[in-house]
């Protein structure tokens, strides 16, 4: 492969920088990323206007639920974005849980109290950030059950919802529309905290936009 | 072509002759057929005459049913002048004392009577107890307790001729009420005048008879309504000759059945309104189950009154539950899950009271939903498709729950449907999410449980930033300071 000539064109610091320790955010994950952020405030927003539209009067209740919904579909679109790439991606391994309980939580145990007291001295977290190994073990397993169980029972239920017909067998058998809405607002209850609490953490970084600046570019800042 | 018709011309006289042979057959069969249906009493009579006109036909010699001397002409020469001897009396104004101490009326408009589909049918053809020979007089007094009872115990002669409608009737909720002992529930010549009959098709939208007589509130709703006003004026539905409907065509004549009941109402609009799914498809998200769920009325008759009913529900029979006769214990049952339903599953409440199993066997019952319109008459008041609702937020909005009514019912032996007031918690209660497991109207139906859960979420999305934020930078001086 090397031998090919026009690889052997591309600039040697482009293909180290790939390779680079500090490439942590590959395209596909910052691509995804970004929109699914956007779609996710978008349906918070709609989803809290359908839900209580005497609150705010931006929109009419019709326009709420055709965008909630076109958004949906293009969330859903997305999140096959993310697996698709960690399927077939070696990168997948960031996402593998720790097996050992003692070992992760001695871990996550560490990481709290660096977000809960070494943060404030200045102390540099107990997880080193490497491609392979990108998550801390409270991330880790908090984006599995999120991306993998929470994230799909929400496009589901959604997807139910958008239409009860064609869905009716699979309602019913999930103990009746009433149920699936219900599981579908325990979520979006979870996803307001969620997002409010990601996005400050987010901001935890060396500087307030480090960890934004880092998911624009892909590459972790040295510091 | 002239050539080729006029040297076809001698040629056709026999086919031709044929044709026409077939087509008289045809025809005194189709007659026969008819007569069969209408009057199976002269079946014998109308035989012969249809043997006699066969014969004319076929003979291909043009003569008359009366030269053939056609009996059933014969007979009903009888039975004219037989009836003239009844009509001699009874053409006036004539009255017998009953038991109830009123007086009814024996006067037979001779004319209306002659003209009429009975005309040529003997009196004591219906009136059997009342022969030529048994007439009562002073001394053989017929006694008949009251106008009603006399009226009732006529059906059974218009069940002779009339067996199918007969039967429809019997199925209908007018023939229930009689049998609840009804005073009021119609009989047959409550809407049929025996001496005077008249075809339904002379029903007019304009008079609202016979229908009117008892009905007239939700007449008059129906006469003001698109429907009303559109057979009044003549109108068809588009690209048909199809007329808007009046009573009869949604409520039938004979099988009046309760409208209200399950799909019944919704396949009779679908019934002219063939394409109504497709249009609400290309607007109304989750049309489908807004047409399951939601009465036509509701939208289709904007000022109406509208109320969210909970039905009780047989799944193994997939059927509206239904009382059995004698079942009254059940109304109090209904009643507790109307008291009770804001704050329980009305379904708990139900079994608590020993409302599944009452004669031992265990059923599996749920609480269906449906928007409908409060009363008869707001499901009459139907306006044209320009005033129908189409916003969603007349039901899709938070204040949507606590101005609905909400009402739980069943199904009545004999079809009606029963509803109670029920409490509106009902609706939000977190405990009635799987009783009432079916229905969720969007934006209309907040629990209370779960808008506390989500502000302690914002509150948690709010707080846990500030307070680490917070935290920090008290860290940060308490460490300062200890620099110092």
């Amino acid at each position: 492969m090397s031998t090919n000539p026009t690889e052997q064109n591309q600039p040697e610091a482009w293909i180290k920088t790939k390779d680079s320790e500090l490439y942590i955010n590959p395209l596909p994950v910052r691509i995804w990323h970004w929109l699914n952020a956007l779609g996710f405030i978008a349906l918070i927003l709609t989803g809290t206007h359908i839900r209580y539209a005497n609150l705010f009067n931006l929109m009419s209740f019709e326009t709420a639920v055709k965008t909630h919904n076109w958004v949906a579909f293009a969330v859903i679109a997305n999140y096959f974005v993310w697996l698709g790439f960690y399927l077939f991606s070696d990168r997948i391994t960031v996402y593998h849980p720790e097996l050992n309980m003692k070992k992760f939580f001695e871990k996550a145990f560490k990481q709290m109290m660096y977000y809960g007291y070494g943060i404030f001295k200045g102390a540099k977290s107990p997880h080193k950030v490497l491609p392979y190994d990108k998550f801390n073990p409270m991330q880790s397993i908090t984006y599995q059950i999120v991306m993998l169980l929470v994230v799909p029972v929400q496009f589901i239920t959604g997807l139910m919802m958008w239409d009860v017909k064609r869905f009716e067998g699979l309602i019913a058998m999930l103990g009746g529309l009433n149920v699936v809405v219900t599981v579908h607002v325990l979520i979006y209850i979870f996803f307001v905290s969620f997002t409010l609490i990601h996005a400050y953490m987010g901001a935890l970084g060396h500087t307030p936009v480090t960890h934004f600046r880092e998911m624009f570019t892909g590459y972790e800042e040295e510091h | 072509m002239m050539v080729r018709s006029t040297t076809g011309g001698t040629g056709a006289i026999l086919p031709v002759t044929t044709f026409f042979i077939t087509c008289c057959v045809l025809f005194s069969g189709a007659l026969f057929a008819l007569q069969a249906e209408e009057s199976p009493e002269s079946e014998l009579q109308a035989t012969e005459a249809v043997a006699a006109e066969a014969v004319v036909a076929e003979s291909g010699v043009e003569s008359t049913v009366e030269e053939v001397k056609d009996p059933a002409a014969l007979k009903l020469e009888e039975t004219l002048k037989q009836n003239s001897k009844c009509l001699r009396c009874h053409n006036r104004d004539r009255t017998k004392q009953l038991e109830d101490g009123n007086e009814m009326s024996l006067k037979v408009h001779k004319d209306d009577y002659l003209a009429s589909a009975h005309g040529e049918v003997k009196c004591t053809s219906c009136h059997r107890a009342i022969g030529n020979r048994k007439h009562p007089s002073k001394s053989t007094n017929i006694t008949i307790a009251s106008e009603r009872e006399y009226s009732l115990e006529m059906n059974n002669s218009c069940r002779k001729c009339h067996m199918q409608k007969y039967k429809q009737y019997k199925g209908s909720v007018h023939s229930a009420l009689v049998a609840q002992g009804s005073e009021k529930a119609p009989v047959c010549s409550s809407c049929h005048n025996p001496h005077a009959p008249v075809s339904m098709l002379d029903y007019q939208a304009e008079t609202g008879l016979p229908c009117k007589q008892c009905h007239e509130n939700i007449f008059n709703a129906y006469s003001a309504s698109v429907h009303g006003q559109a057979r009044i004026n003549g109108n068809t539905i588009r690209d048909s000759h199809i007329q808007a409907p009046i009573c009869s065509d949604c409520h039938h004549s004979h099988e009046i059945t309760a409208l209200a009941i399950g799909d019944v109402l919704r396949t009779t609009c679908i019934a002219c309104h063939e394409n109504v799914t497709l249009l609400h498809n290309q607007w109304l998200p989750n049309a489908g189950t807004h047409l399951d769920i939601v009465s036509c009325a509701v939208c289709h008759a904007p000022f109406a009154k509208r109320k969210f009913d909970l039905h009780l529900y047989d799944n193994v029979a997939n059927t509206p539950l239904a009382m059995k006769e004698g079942e009254a214990p059940i109304q109090e049952q209904l009643q507790a899950i109307a008291d009770e339903g804001g704050i329980g599953d009305p379904l708990e409440i139900w079994k608590a009271r020993g409302g599944f199993g009452q004669d031992g066997e265990v059923v599996d019952i749920s609480l269906r939903s449906r928007m409908e319109v409060m009363s008869g008459i707001a499901a009459h008041q139907i306006a044209s498709k320009s005033f129908a609702v189409r916003t969603c937020e007349s039901c899709h909005e938070p204040g949507w729950r606590q101005k609905q009514n909400v009402t739980v019912s069943i199904t009545q032996p004999d079809g009606r449907r029963q509803s109670f007031e029920a409490n509106r918690e009902a609706l939000g209660s977190v405990k009635a999410i799987e009783s009432i497991s079916d229905f969720y109207a969007l934006g209309g139906q907040p629990s209370k449980l779960l808008d506390i859960l989500l502000l302690l979420s914002l509150a948690a999305g709010i707080a846990v930033p500030v307070g680490h934020f917070t935290l920090g930078k008290m860290i940060k001086e308490y460490m300062a300071r200890g620099e110092k």
